[in-house]
C-alpha cells in the first residue's frame, strides 16, 4: 500500500489560501496548475500504519496507549480495531515551499494551500486502500489528536506507536508539532457492523472561529 | 578498525525487548534500570551468537526523550554500559555508545538549534566516556546536519572512536535529502573513524548504497539492515536469519568489514551470519577515492568541468548588500542566494566581512539563511580565521575556505580549521610581500602552499589555487601572468584553480567583453572553479560554450536546452508608454514598476516617490482587496512590485549615504511552540512593501527574545503570530513579558484561532485579521 498523491482539490487550496468564494480569477488558477505541477515532481509522500485491538479498557493492545476525551471514544464506539495512520508530503515539498518563500511570497501562499489539499488527497487514498483491503470490515473516518476534547499531547505517543520518525522521517517540535508540516496522523477504527457518521462540527476544535463554517459550509473533517 | 578483518556487530534490542514484554511506544532504555537482567540477558545471547561488538541500549537516552521518564541521560547511559559490559564477561567483546537521532529536527527545517543539537549529544557521549563505553556509534541518522554536531560533540569531547551509520530510503536519499556521496565527503572530512547504513531497508537494498558509498571514503564500512520490509498491519519483520545472512555476503565483495542488523533481527540472524561469513575476508577497496565539495543533498565533483562559484554574497563595493548586513536583512542575502543558484552558480561564496561588524557572528548567521533557501556547497570567505571556524562550524556539506596565502601565519591559523572541519581550500598565490609579478614566482608560492596543507594532512584535490587577477587598465601586462599561472598550476601541479575574474575589466567601459574574453581564456588555460556573477548571462552563456568545447556538454545538449527557447532578447519595459506606476504596481509588474520609479526620481526626491507614489499605489491595490475585488495573492504580488520600486530607492539611498526612507521599524515573531510562520512571513512582505523595516525574529521566538529586540532596537510595535490553540497561552505571555519590561509599544496579533475578542483578552492593543490590516495598524501607530 504505496502513499499516493493522485490530484488535489482546487477548492480546497483555495480555502486553505484564504480565498473567500465565488469564481477564481484565470491567472491564479494557473498559478495553481503550475503548483500542482511543481509539487508532483518534488513532493514524495510517504504513509505507515498498523491495526491494533481496542481493549475494553479502551487502550490499543500491547502499545499502553489510550486515546483520552469522550469525542475520540464516541469515534470509535462499536470497534473492534484501531488503526493508526501516519503520512506526510516529505521534507521535499517543506523545503520547496520555504525556498520559495525567500524567492515569489504569492507562488509559496499558493503552493502552502496547495500542498495541504496534496496531504488530504494522500490520506483520501490510504483510507480508500486500507478499506478495500479490509472489506467487509468498515471504517470510520480519521480522527487526530487535538479534535474535540482529544488532547493535542497525545500526538507524540500516537508517533510514537507509529515509530514517525524512523518510519516516515516526521518529527515532533517540542512543542508536540510535526515536522514536515504537510504531515497527518490519525486515528480510524475498525468494525464490523455500519460504519459511523462522518464527523460533525460541534465536535471540532475549531468550532468558534471557523471561517468555512460560518459562511455556511463545511470541511468534511479535513 | 582493522581493514581485512570482518568484524560481526549485534542485532535488533527494541525488538527483542518487546518480546520481553517491553510496550510498544515505550522508552527501553529506561530498561536498563528497572530491567537490568532481561537487558543483559539479550546481550548475552548476542555474544554467544557471535557479536564483536555490542550496541549497548542507549539509543534515545538524550535529555528530550528521557524529559518525562524520571531518569537522567547519564543515569540511563551508565546503567546501559553496565548491562553491555555485563553481557561481555569473560569475551573480548567491545561496548558502544549507541546514539540515535534526538528526535527533534534542526533548523532550517525544525526547530532545533545546531548548539542546542551539539550540547543534547556532548551530554551522552562525556556520560558514555565515563561509563567506560569502548567507543561512540551514531546511528539512524537522516539528517547530514544532526550527525555533523553529533560527531564534533564526540571529537571535542572525548577520546572514543566514532562510527555513523545514516538511514537512506530506496531513492538514494535520507528523509532529508542527504546523497551517499555528500554522506561519504563529509563525514570523511570530519575524520569519522567507520561509517555506513543501517535501519529503514533490508540487506539487498543496503547493498547498491554500499557500492556507492565506498567511491566516496576510505574509512571502513558498516552495514546494520532491517530483516527486511516490516508488515503494516502488525510491525513483523519478513526475511528469515539464514536469507538475510546469505544476502548480505556479497558486501564483502564491497570491502565492507562490519556487519549486523538493525530491527527485527535477533541472535539467530547473527549466528546464521557469523557461519554464513566464516572464513571469508572483505575484498580490497577502490583507490583513489572520488573528491568534490557538497551540501548535504547536492555534489559538485571536480572532474575537469567548469563550476561557477557565485560571487553575490560579499558587501565589497556593494552599498545595498552592506545596508542589509547592517540591518540583519537575512530575507536580502536570501534572495541573493537563490537569485544566483536559478542563473546556473554550483557553489555560493559566502563573505560577510565589514567594518563595525562582529563577522563571526554574521558568517554562522548569513550561512544558515543562505542554507535554509539554497542547496549549494559553500564557499566560505573571509581573512578572519575565528570567522572561518564559525562558518565551518555552521556549513552543512563539506565546504571550501577562501582562503589562505603564502605567508606563514596565515597557513598555520587557517589549515588546521580546513584539517577539523574536513574542508578544501583555496590558497592565493601572493604571501607577506605581496603579489608576484611573474607567473613562475605565483607557481612557486602554490607549490609552497601546497606542501604547508599536506604537512596538516589536508589531501592536495582539496587544495584550489587563485592565481588573482589584476585589473588590466591598471597593470596590463598582468593579464597574461595570471593565464600562465593558471596553466602551470593545472599542468604541473595538477591542482584545481579559482580565479575572481569581474575584476580583470574595472576601470574600463563595456567592461563585459572584457570579463568575459578573460574567462573564456582562463578557461582554455585550465581553470575549472571561475568566482563570478552568474546573473550576467554572458558569464553563463561563455561557460556554455566552453562545456561544448572541452566535450563535457557532451551533443551540445545542455547549451541547445539552454538556447532552445531564447526568443529575440527581452525589450526593455514599456515605459514611455502609457503605463503608470499605479497600473505597474496593481498588475503586479515588478520590471515596469522599477522603471517607473526610477524615472519618476528624475524629478522627485526619494521621500516624495514613496509617499506620493508608490505608497498610494499599495493603498488602493489595500482598497480592493477589502472590498474583495481581488484576493491575497494578487496583493502580495502587487507588494512585491512595489517592492522593486522601493529597492530603487533604497539603492539611490544607499548610494548617496543617507539615512533611509524607512517609516519605522516593526519586530514581527510566530510565537514561542509555533512553527506555522508563512501568515507571518507574509505579513513581513506587505510590511516591508509599504516602506517599514521589518525585524523578523523567525518562529518558535521565545518571549524573552521578543522583549529584547524590542527594547534594543526601540520599536514602537510589535506582530505576533500563533496559529494553533495550543501556543496563544504563550502570545499572551509575550504580551505580558513585553509590558512587564516597561517598553512602551503596541503589540498587534494574528493567527488562524485568534478574534478579536480572544486577542483583547490575552492584552494585545490589536487584532490584525489579516495581512493588509496589519499593515493599516502600522499606518496608526508609526504613521
Amino acid at each position: 500500500m504505496e502513499a499516493r498523491l493522485t490530484g488535489l482539490d482546487r477548492a480546497e487550496a483555495l480555502r486553505y489560501m484564504g480565498w473567500r468564494g465565488g469564481p477564481a480569477p484565470e491567472e491564479l488558477l494557473r498559478t495553481l496548475d503550475r503548483c500542482e505541477a511543481l509539487l508532483r515532481r518534488t513532493a514524495r509522500p510517504r504513509a505507515v500504519w498498523r491495526m491494533f485491538e481496542l481493549l475494553p479498557d479502551g487502550t490499543l493492545a500491547g502499545t499502553g496507549f489510550c486515546p483520552e476525551g469522550r469525542d475520540i471514544r464516541a469515534h470509535l464506539a462499536g470497534c473492534g480495531q484501531v488503526i493508526l495512520m501516519g503520512a506526510t508530503l516529505g521534507a521535499e515539498a517543506e523545503t520547496l515551499i520555504r525556498r520559495t518563500q525567500a524567492a515569489d511570497m504569492a507562488l509559496a501562499l499558493a503552493l502552502d494551500g496547495c500542498a495541504s489539499a496534496a496531504i488530504e488527497n494522500v490520506c483520501d487514498n490510504l483510507c480508500a486502500d486500507l478499506a478495500a483491503a479490509l472489506a467487509p470490515k468498515r471504517l470510520t473516518g480519521r480522527f487526530s489528536p487535538g479534535y474535540g476534547d482529544m488532547p493535542l499531547e497525545q500526538q507524540e505517543t500516537l508517533c510514537r506507536v507509529l515509530d514517525v520518525e524512523r518510519r516516515i522521517g516526521v518529527s515532533l517540535t517540542a512543542g508536540g508539532l510535526m515536522i514536515p508540516q504537510k504531515s497527518v496522523t490519525a486515528l480510524i477504527g475498525v468494525s464490523d457492523g455500519p460504519g459511523t457518521e462522518e464527523r460533525r462540527c460541534d465536535g471540532c476544535g475549531m468550532f468558534a472561529n471557523c471561517e468555512i463554517r460560518k459562511a455556511g459550509g463545511r470541511c468534511g473533517g479535513t | 578498525m582493522a581493514e581485512h578483518e570482518i568484524i560481526l556487530l549485534d542485532g535488533a534490542m527494541g525488538t527483542m525487548l518487546q518480546q520481553a514484554g517491553l510496550p510498544v511506544g515505550a522508552l527501553p532504555e529506561v530498561w536498563n534500570v528497572t530491567h537490568r537482567s532481561t537487558v543483559t540477558a539479550v546481550q548475552r545471547r548476542y555474544v554467544e551468537a557471535g557479536s564483536r561488538v555490542l550496541y549497548a541500549n542507549t539509543f534515545g537516552a538524550n535529555r528530550l526523550k528521557t524529559a518525562k521518564s524520571g531518569y537522567t541521560p547519564g543515569e540511563l547511559i551508565a546503567a546501559g554500559v553496565r548491562a553491555a559490559r555485563a553481557a561481555c564477561e569473560g569475551r573480548d567483546v567491545k561496548v558502544a555508545l549507541d546514539v540515535g537521532p534526538l528526535g527533534q529536527l534542526l533548523e532550517p527545517l525544525g526547530t532545533l538549534r545546531f548548539d542546542e543539537a551539539y550540547e543534547l549529544f556532548r551530554e551522552m557521549v562525556t556520560a558514555g566516556q565515563s561509563a567506560g563505553a569502548d567507543l561512540v556509534v551514531f546511528e539512524t541518522m537522516s539528517d547530514l546536519y544532526e550527525a555533523k554536531a553529533a560527531v564534533l560533540a564526540a571529537k571535542e569531547n572525548t577520546s572514543l572512536p566514532v562510527w555513523v551509520t545514516m538511514t537512506f530510503e530506496d531513492t538514494g536519499r535520507t528523509f532529508l535529502g542527504t546523497t551517499v556521496p555528500a554522506m561519504g565527503l563529509t563525514l570523511s572530512g570530519l575524520g569519522v573513524d567507520a561509517m555506513g547504513f543501517n535501519c529503514s531497508l533490508g540487506p539487498k537494498e543496503l547493498l547498491p548504497l554500499a557500492a556507492e558509498l565506498r567511491h566516496w571514503t576510505d574509512a571502513p564500512l558498516i552495514l546494520k539492515p532491517n530483516a527486511g520490509l516490516p508488515d503494516p498491519a502488525t510491525g513483523a519483520y519478513a526475511v528469515a536469519p539464514e536469507e538475510f545472512a546469505g544476502a548480505l555476503v556479497p558486501a564483502l565483495e564491497l570491502g565492507v568489514t562490519a556487519l549486523g542488523g538493525c530491527c527485527g533481527t535477533t541472535p539467530d540472524f547473527i549466528r546464521a551470519l557469523a557461519s554464513a561469513v566464516d572464513g571469508k575476508r572483505p575484498a580490497a577497496r577502490p583507490d583513489p577515492v572520488r573528491r568534490g565539495v557538497c551540501s548535504a543533498a547536492r555534489t559538485v565533483v571536480l572532474d575537469g568541468d567548469v563550476h561557477v562559484i557565485g560571487e553575490r554574497i560579499n558587501p565589497t563595493g556593494k552599498k545595498r548588500l552592506q545596508q542589509a548586513l547592517r540591518e540583519g536583512d537575512m530575507g536580502y542575502i536570501q534572495q541573493r542566494a537563490v537569485e544566483q543558484q536559478d542563473a546556473g552558480a554550483e557553489i555560493l561564496d559566502v563573505n560577510v566581512g565589514l567594518p563595525g561588524l562582529d563577522e563571526r557572528a554574521m558568517m554562522a548567521r548569513t550561512v544558515r539563511a543562505v542554507q535554509a533557501v539554497s542547496d549549494l556547497p559553500l564557499q566560505i570567505d573571509s581573512s578572519d580565521p575565528a570567522a572561518i571556524e564559525a562558518g565551518l562550524r555552521a556549513a552543512n556539506g563539506k565546504a571550501i575556505v577562501n582562503s589562505v596565502n603564502g605567508d606563514r601565519r596565515t597557513l598555520d591559523a587557517v589549515l588546521p580549521l580546513c584539517k577539523k572541519y574536513g574542508a578544501a581550500v583555496v590558497g592565493l598565490t601572493m604571501d607577506e610581500n605581496g603579489i608576484p609579478a611573474t607567473a613562475a614566482e605565483r607557481v612557486a608560492v602554490a607549490e609552497r602552499i601546497l606542501a604547508a596543507a599536506e604537512e596538516h594532512g589536508i589531501p592536495r584535490e582539496d587544495v584550489f589555487i587563485d592565481c588573482l587577477t589584476l585589473t588590466v587598465s591598471a597593470q596590463q601586462d598582468q593579464a597574461v601572468q595570471t593565464l600562465e599561472a593558471v596553466r602551470r598550476v593545472r599542468e604541473e601541479l595538477g591542482l584545481h584553480t579559482v580565479l575572481g575574474v569581474s575584476n580583470i575589466s574595472f576601470g574600463l567601459p563595456a567592461r563585459e567583453h572584457v570579463t568575459v574574453s578573460f574567462l573564456a581564456q582562463a578557461m582554455a588555460a585550465g581553470l575549472d572553479l571561475p568566482i563570478a556573477d552568474p546573473n550576467q548571462a554572458a558569464v553563463m552563456d561563455a561557460v556554455a560554450a566552453h562545456r561544448v568545447l572541452s566535450g563535457h556538454d557532451w551533443d551540445s545538449a545542455a547549451y541547445i536546452a539552454r538556447f532552445a527557447n531564447a526568443g529575440p532578447a527581452p525589450s526593455r519595459p514599456d515605459v514611455a508608454g502609457t503605463m503608470t506606476l499605479d497600473e505597474a504596481v496593481a498588475r503586479g509588474l515588478r520590471a515596469e514598476t522599477a522603471a517607473l520609479t526610477e524615472r519618476a526620481l528624475q524629478t522627485m526626491t526619494e521621500l516624495e516617490a514613496v509617499d506620493t507614489l508608490l505608497i498610494p499605489a499599495l493603498d488602493r491595490v489595500g482598497e480592493r482587496y477589502e472590498r474583495q475585488e481581488i484576493f491575497l495573492p494578487q496583493l502580495i504580488n502587487a507588494a512585491n512590485a512595489a517592492c522593486e520600486g522601493f529597492e530603487v530607492v533604497k539603492r539611490r539611498i544607499a548610494e548617496k549615504g543617507m539615512g533611509s526612507v524607512s517609516k519605522g521599524k516593526i519586530v514581527l515573531a510566530t510565537v514561542r511552540g509555533d512553527i506555522h510562520d508563512i501568515g507571518k512571513n507574509i505579513v513581513r512582505v506587505v510590511l516591508e512593501n509599504y516602506g517599514y523595516t521589518v525585524i523578523d525574529l523567525g518562529r518558535d521566538v521565545k518571549p524573552e527574545t521578543v522583549v529584547e529586540a524590542a527594547v534594543r532596537e526601540d520599536v514602537r510595535l510589535v506582530g505576533l503570530s500563533a496559529l494553533m490553540t495550543t501556543t496563544v497561552p504563550a502570545m499572551a505571555e509575550t504580551i505580558a513579558a513585553l509590558r512587564e519590561s516597561g517598553h512602551e509599544c503596541k503589540v498587534m496579533v494574528g493567527g488562524a484561532v485568534l478574534t478579536a475578542e480572544y486577542a483583547r483578552r490575552i492584552g494585545a492593543d490589536y487584532y490584525a485579521r489579516d495581512a493588509k490590516r496589519s499593515a493599516d495598524i502600522a499606518r496608526e501607530v508609526l504613521g
